[in-house]
């Protein structure tokens, strides 16, 4: 199973552990280590959240009893703040309606200690997996979104109604141009989203609304 | 006859009476000139009047009577002034002896018909003056000696009427006030009764008949005890014969048995009513139905109880949620660790430097682990323990007297069959309660299911070794030959809410006094739970 597990981890990953017992950070990192992946630890959720970076990608390997902010409080605080890592939620003694509740908010695994090396870094592989594509999706948006910015205020206007399914005549008569300047415009839509067809531009612009809308449902 | 003519003489003489007021009327006032009339006709009037009718009346009979006797007749007027004497008193029978005198001297002493005496009969005269003075003073005294007699009688008649009012009405007061006592004994919604001087029951209140449905007869001396209940009874009995040689009141609880064979809880009371002498003349006892609140109580106790059990158990949890993460934490690590050794000794060339220190990581947490589990250790120790010299057969008694009521609401019989006499134990008395406590109490868990009777039985006696023996029998299922190795175990527990710890501390405690606990089944079906503990010296 390790060695099943092993080639996906990234190295640019780490696992950031959160431990209020040194000993159990020291024995995690030890291990996780032995195996090649990364590790950060920190003693409680206020000393991750000072000294997060937008750059960290993995998972988070998050002790439920915390001092100072829970564990649980912690994982409300991530979603406030927009951080999407994955969890891994342990504890030394688990209730079920602490389980039902972190796992209804998106954690990936919820391990009881002490726990097998296994199920340890099955959840890290899946959670890393996880991550890895939400970041990649976030990427992918982003650039779609940069491309998006450098569009002109018109461009914009043109792009909106081409991806409504709109003719060039029609949107020559709609925003009071004619049909050739829009066409111009059309080009370079294209060529600012760096689109082939038609189709390809209706996806990215697909895209960006779906995760705006998912997000404004969010907030 | 003669009192008759009196009667009908004085007659016009109270006219004449009525008649003399006007005359005064006019100087006096009406109350003095009343009680003046009233002298005159008692003192003046009336005596003249009696005087004159009577001597008149022997006038009368003299003129004929004469004639046939020689002698000059005056025996008549002495029988007149004898009777105005004793009718009109002294002054009528003075003037009647005035008038006789003169009529005698004027019409029967000669010379007739004057006023002068003869000088032959002057010696005759003044003999009759003087009988007639003697039977005067006589007749009158007599007749006021008579008077005096008469009204000393009507006085003691009078008094002896009143007397006799007073005591019948101070009767007919006594009858009412009886009847209203009677009325109250009755009106008391409560069972009374009253006892003679020697504690013997003489008379129960209609409530008390109604409620046990037993005429007076079954209810009196010492078939009165046959209400209570067996259980009680001793103890009501034991009361009531130490406050009738103290002559103190008396109070006790109880259950008594109804007409319909149910037990209701009562409060005894008993005072004794002492004579002037200062003797106890009876008794008056009262029972109040406390079945109310006796319930009321048990509830509370049960719903202390509960909490009790219930925060013994939560605060099990909790201990055991803490003792969990404390020790779960350096396991964690020390599994991680190894998990990680053996990662470093697989590596290709094997990284021998992170193995040692691995290695060394897991000495340390398996011996912060096993720090845990002393403090743990330590947490449950206590250091000073309290012991002094203490009776076990008293703390028996008292445990059965604090479960009396448990044991009441689980239907079981609690005996004692303690030995007669047992040296002093040195012993921790809070300890051993506890351990006494839970035997008793999972004898009557353990009868939960059986059908009564229930009974436990709470032995004491003095092993040969010289330890006190003490053993708690129930009439349960026993204990299975299964799970009887295991049952001091802790955490072993066949009752869903157990913790798996009593047994295991009462042995703990029960070692703790050089003793022994044990268990084995009873020939009668049950489990024997015992234990023993080193006597004194």
């Amino acid at each position: 199973m390790t060695e099943m597990t092993e080639p996906t981890i990234r190295t640019s990953q780490a696992v950031f552990i959160v431990d209020d017992d040194a000993s159990i950070c020291e024995g995690l990192s030890n291990l996780l280590e032995s195996v090649g992946v990364r590790t950060e630890a920190y003693s409680s959720a206020e000393a991750i959240l000072e000294n997060w970076s937008e750059a960290n990608a993995g998972c988070m390997l998050l002790d439920a009893r915390l001092p100072g902010m829970s564990g649980v409080e912690f994982q409300e605080k991530m979603q406030q703040l927009g951080i999407g890592m994955p969890i891994i939620f342990m504890t030394a003694h688990g209730d079920i309606p602490m389980v039902r509740k972190v796992m209804k908010a998106g954690a990936v695994e919820f391990l009881t200690k002490p726990f097998q090396k296994e199920e340890l870094l099955h959840a890290i592989d899946h959670a890393f997996a996880f991550d890895q594509s939400r970041r990649q999706d976030e990427e992918i948006l982003n650039s779609i979104k940069a491309r998006m910015n450098t569009l002109s205020g018109r461009e914009r206007e043109v792009m909106e109604r081409v991806t409504a399914g709109l003719l060039n005549k029609q949107i020559a008569a709609e925003l009071n141009l004619s049909e050739i300047t829009v066409k111009l415009y059309r080009r370079q839509v294209m060529d600012k989203m760096r689109a082939g067809s038609l189709a390809e531009l209706v996806k990215l612009c697909e895209r960006v609304k779906a995760t705006s809308r998912s997000s404004g449902d969010r907030a | 006859m003669a009192r008759d003519k009196i009667s009908s003489l004085s007659c016009p003489e109270k006219w004449a009476g009525s008649l003399v007021i006007p005359r005064y009327d006019a100087k006096m006032t009406d109350a003095a000139s009343d009680r003046l009339s009233r002298w005159m006709m008692e003192y003046a009037l009336k005596p003249c009047a009696i005087a004159v009718c009577f001597v008149l009346v022997a006038l009368i009979w003299t003129f004929p009577l004469q004639h046939a006797i020689a002698y000059p007749f005056v025996f008549l007027f002495f029988g007149a002034i004898m009777g105005s004497a004793w009718f009109g008193g002294a002054t009528a029978g003075f003037l009647a002896v005035v008038l006789s005198s003169v009529v005698i001297g004027y019409f029967f002493i000669p010379p007739f018909f004057s006023i002068s005496i003869a000088k032959e009969s002057q010696s005759f005269f003044a003999a009759f003056i003087l009988c007639a003075i003697a039977i005067t003073v006589v007749s009158s005294a007599r007749k006021r000696a008579e008077n005096a007699v008469r009204i000393a009688r009507d006085e003691l008649d009078m008094k002896v009427q009143a007397r006799t009012a007073e005591l019948v009405r101070s009767n007919l007061e006594i009858q009412e006030s009886e009847r209203q006592l009677r009325l109250l004994t009755e009106a008391i919604p409560q069972q009374i009764w009253r006892a003679d001087a020697t504690g013997y029951i003489e008379h129960c209140n209609q409530h008390l008949h109604d409620y046990t449905g037993k005429p007076l007869a079954d209810l009196t001396g010492e078939s009165f005890f046959q209400i209570l209940h067996p259980e009680d009874a001793p103890l009501y009995l034991q009361g009531w014969q130490e406050a009738l040689a103290m002559g103190s009141r008396f109070e006790e609880e109880a259950r008594v048995r109804g007409a319909d064979g149910a037990y209701r809880w009562f409060l005894a009371r008993s005072i004794p009513q002492r004579s002037v002498d200062g003797r106890i003349a009876r008794w008056y006892g009262i029972h109040i139905d406390i079945e109310e609140q006796h319930r009321a109580q048990q509830n509370l106790v049960l719903a202390q109880e509960d909490l009790s059990r219930l925060s013994r158990t939560m605060s099990m949890a909790e201990m055991a949620a803490s003792i969990a993460h404390e020790l779960n934490q350096p396991l964690t690590a020390v599994v991680t660790h190894a998990y990680a050794c053996r990662e470093w000794l697989r590596t290709a060339p094997v990284n021998t430097e992170k193995a040692a220190a691995t290695a060394e990581k897991i000495v340390q947490e398996s011996t912060r682990a096993s720090s845990v589990v002393s403090r743990v250790r330590a947490l449950f120790r206590r250091d000073t323990e309290v012991r002094d010299s203490a009776d076990m057969n008293r703390l028996i008694q008292d445990l059965a007297r604090v479960l009396r009521d448990e044991a009441i609401r689980r239907e079981t019989t609690i005996r004692l069959d303690l030995a007669g006499s047992l040296p002093r134990i040195e012993m921790d008395q809070i300890q051993i309660q506890q351990v006494l406590r839970n035997l008793v109490m999972n004898a009557m868990e353990a009868m939960a299911q059986t059908a009564p009777p229930r009974e436990i039985v709470i032995r004491s006696e003095k092993n040969e070794d010289g330890r006190i023996r003490v053993s708690v029998e129930d009439r349960g299922p026993g204990v299975a030959a299964e799970i009887a190795p295991r049952i001091f175990e802790p955490f072993f527990s066949t009752k869903s809410e157990g913790t798996g710890m009593g047994l295991a501390i009462c042995r703990s405690i029960v070692e703790a006094h050089d003793g022994r606990l044990w268990t084995e089944n009873s020939p009668h079906g049950g489990a024997v739970f015992q234990f023993t503990v080193r006597a004194l010296g």
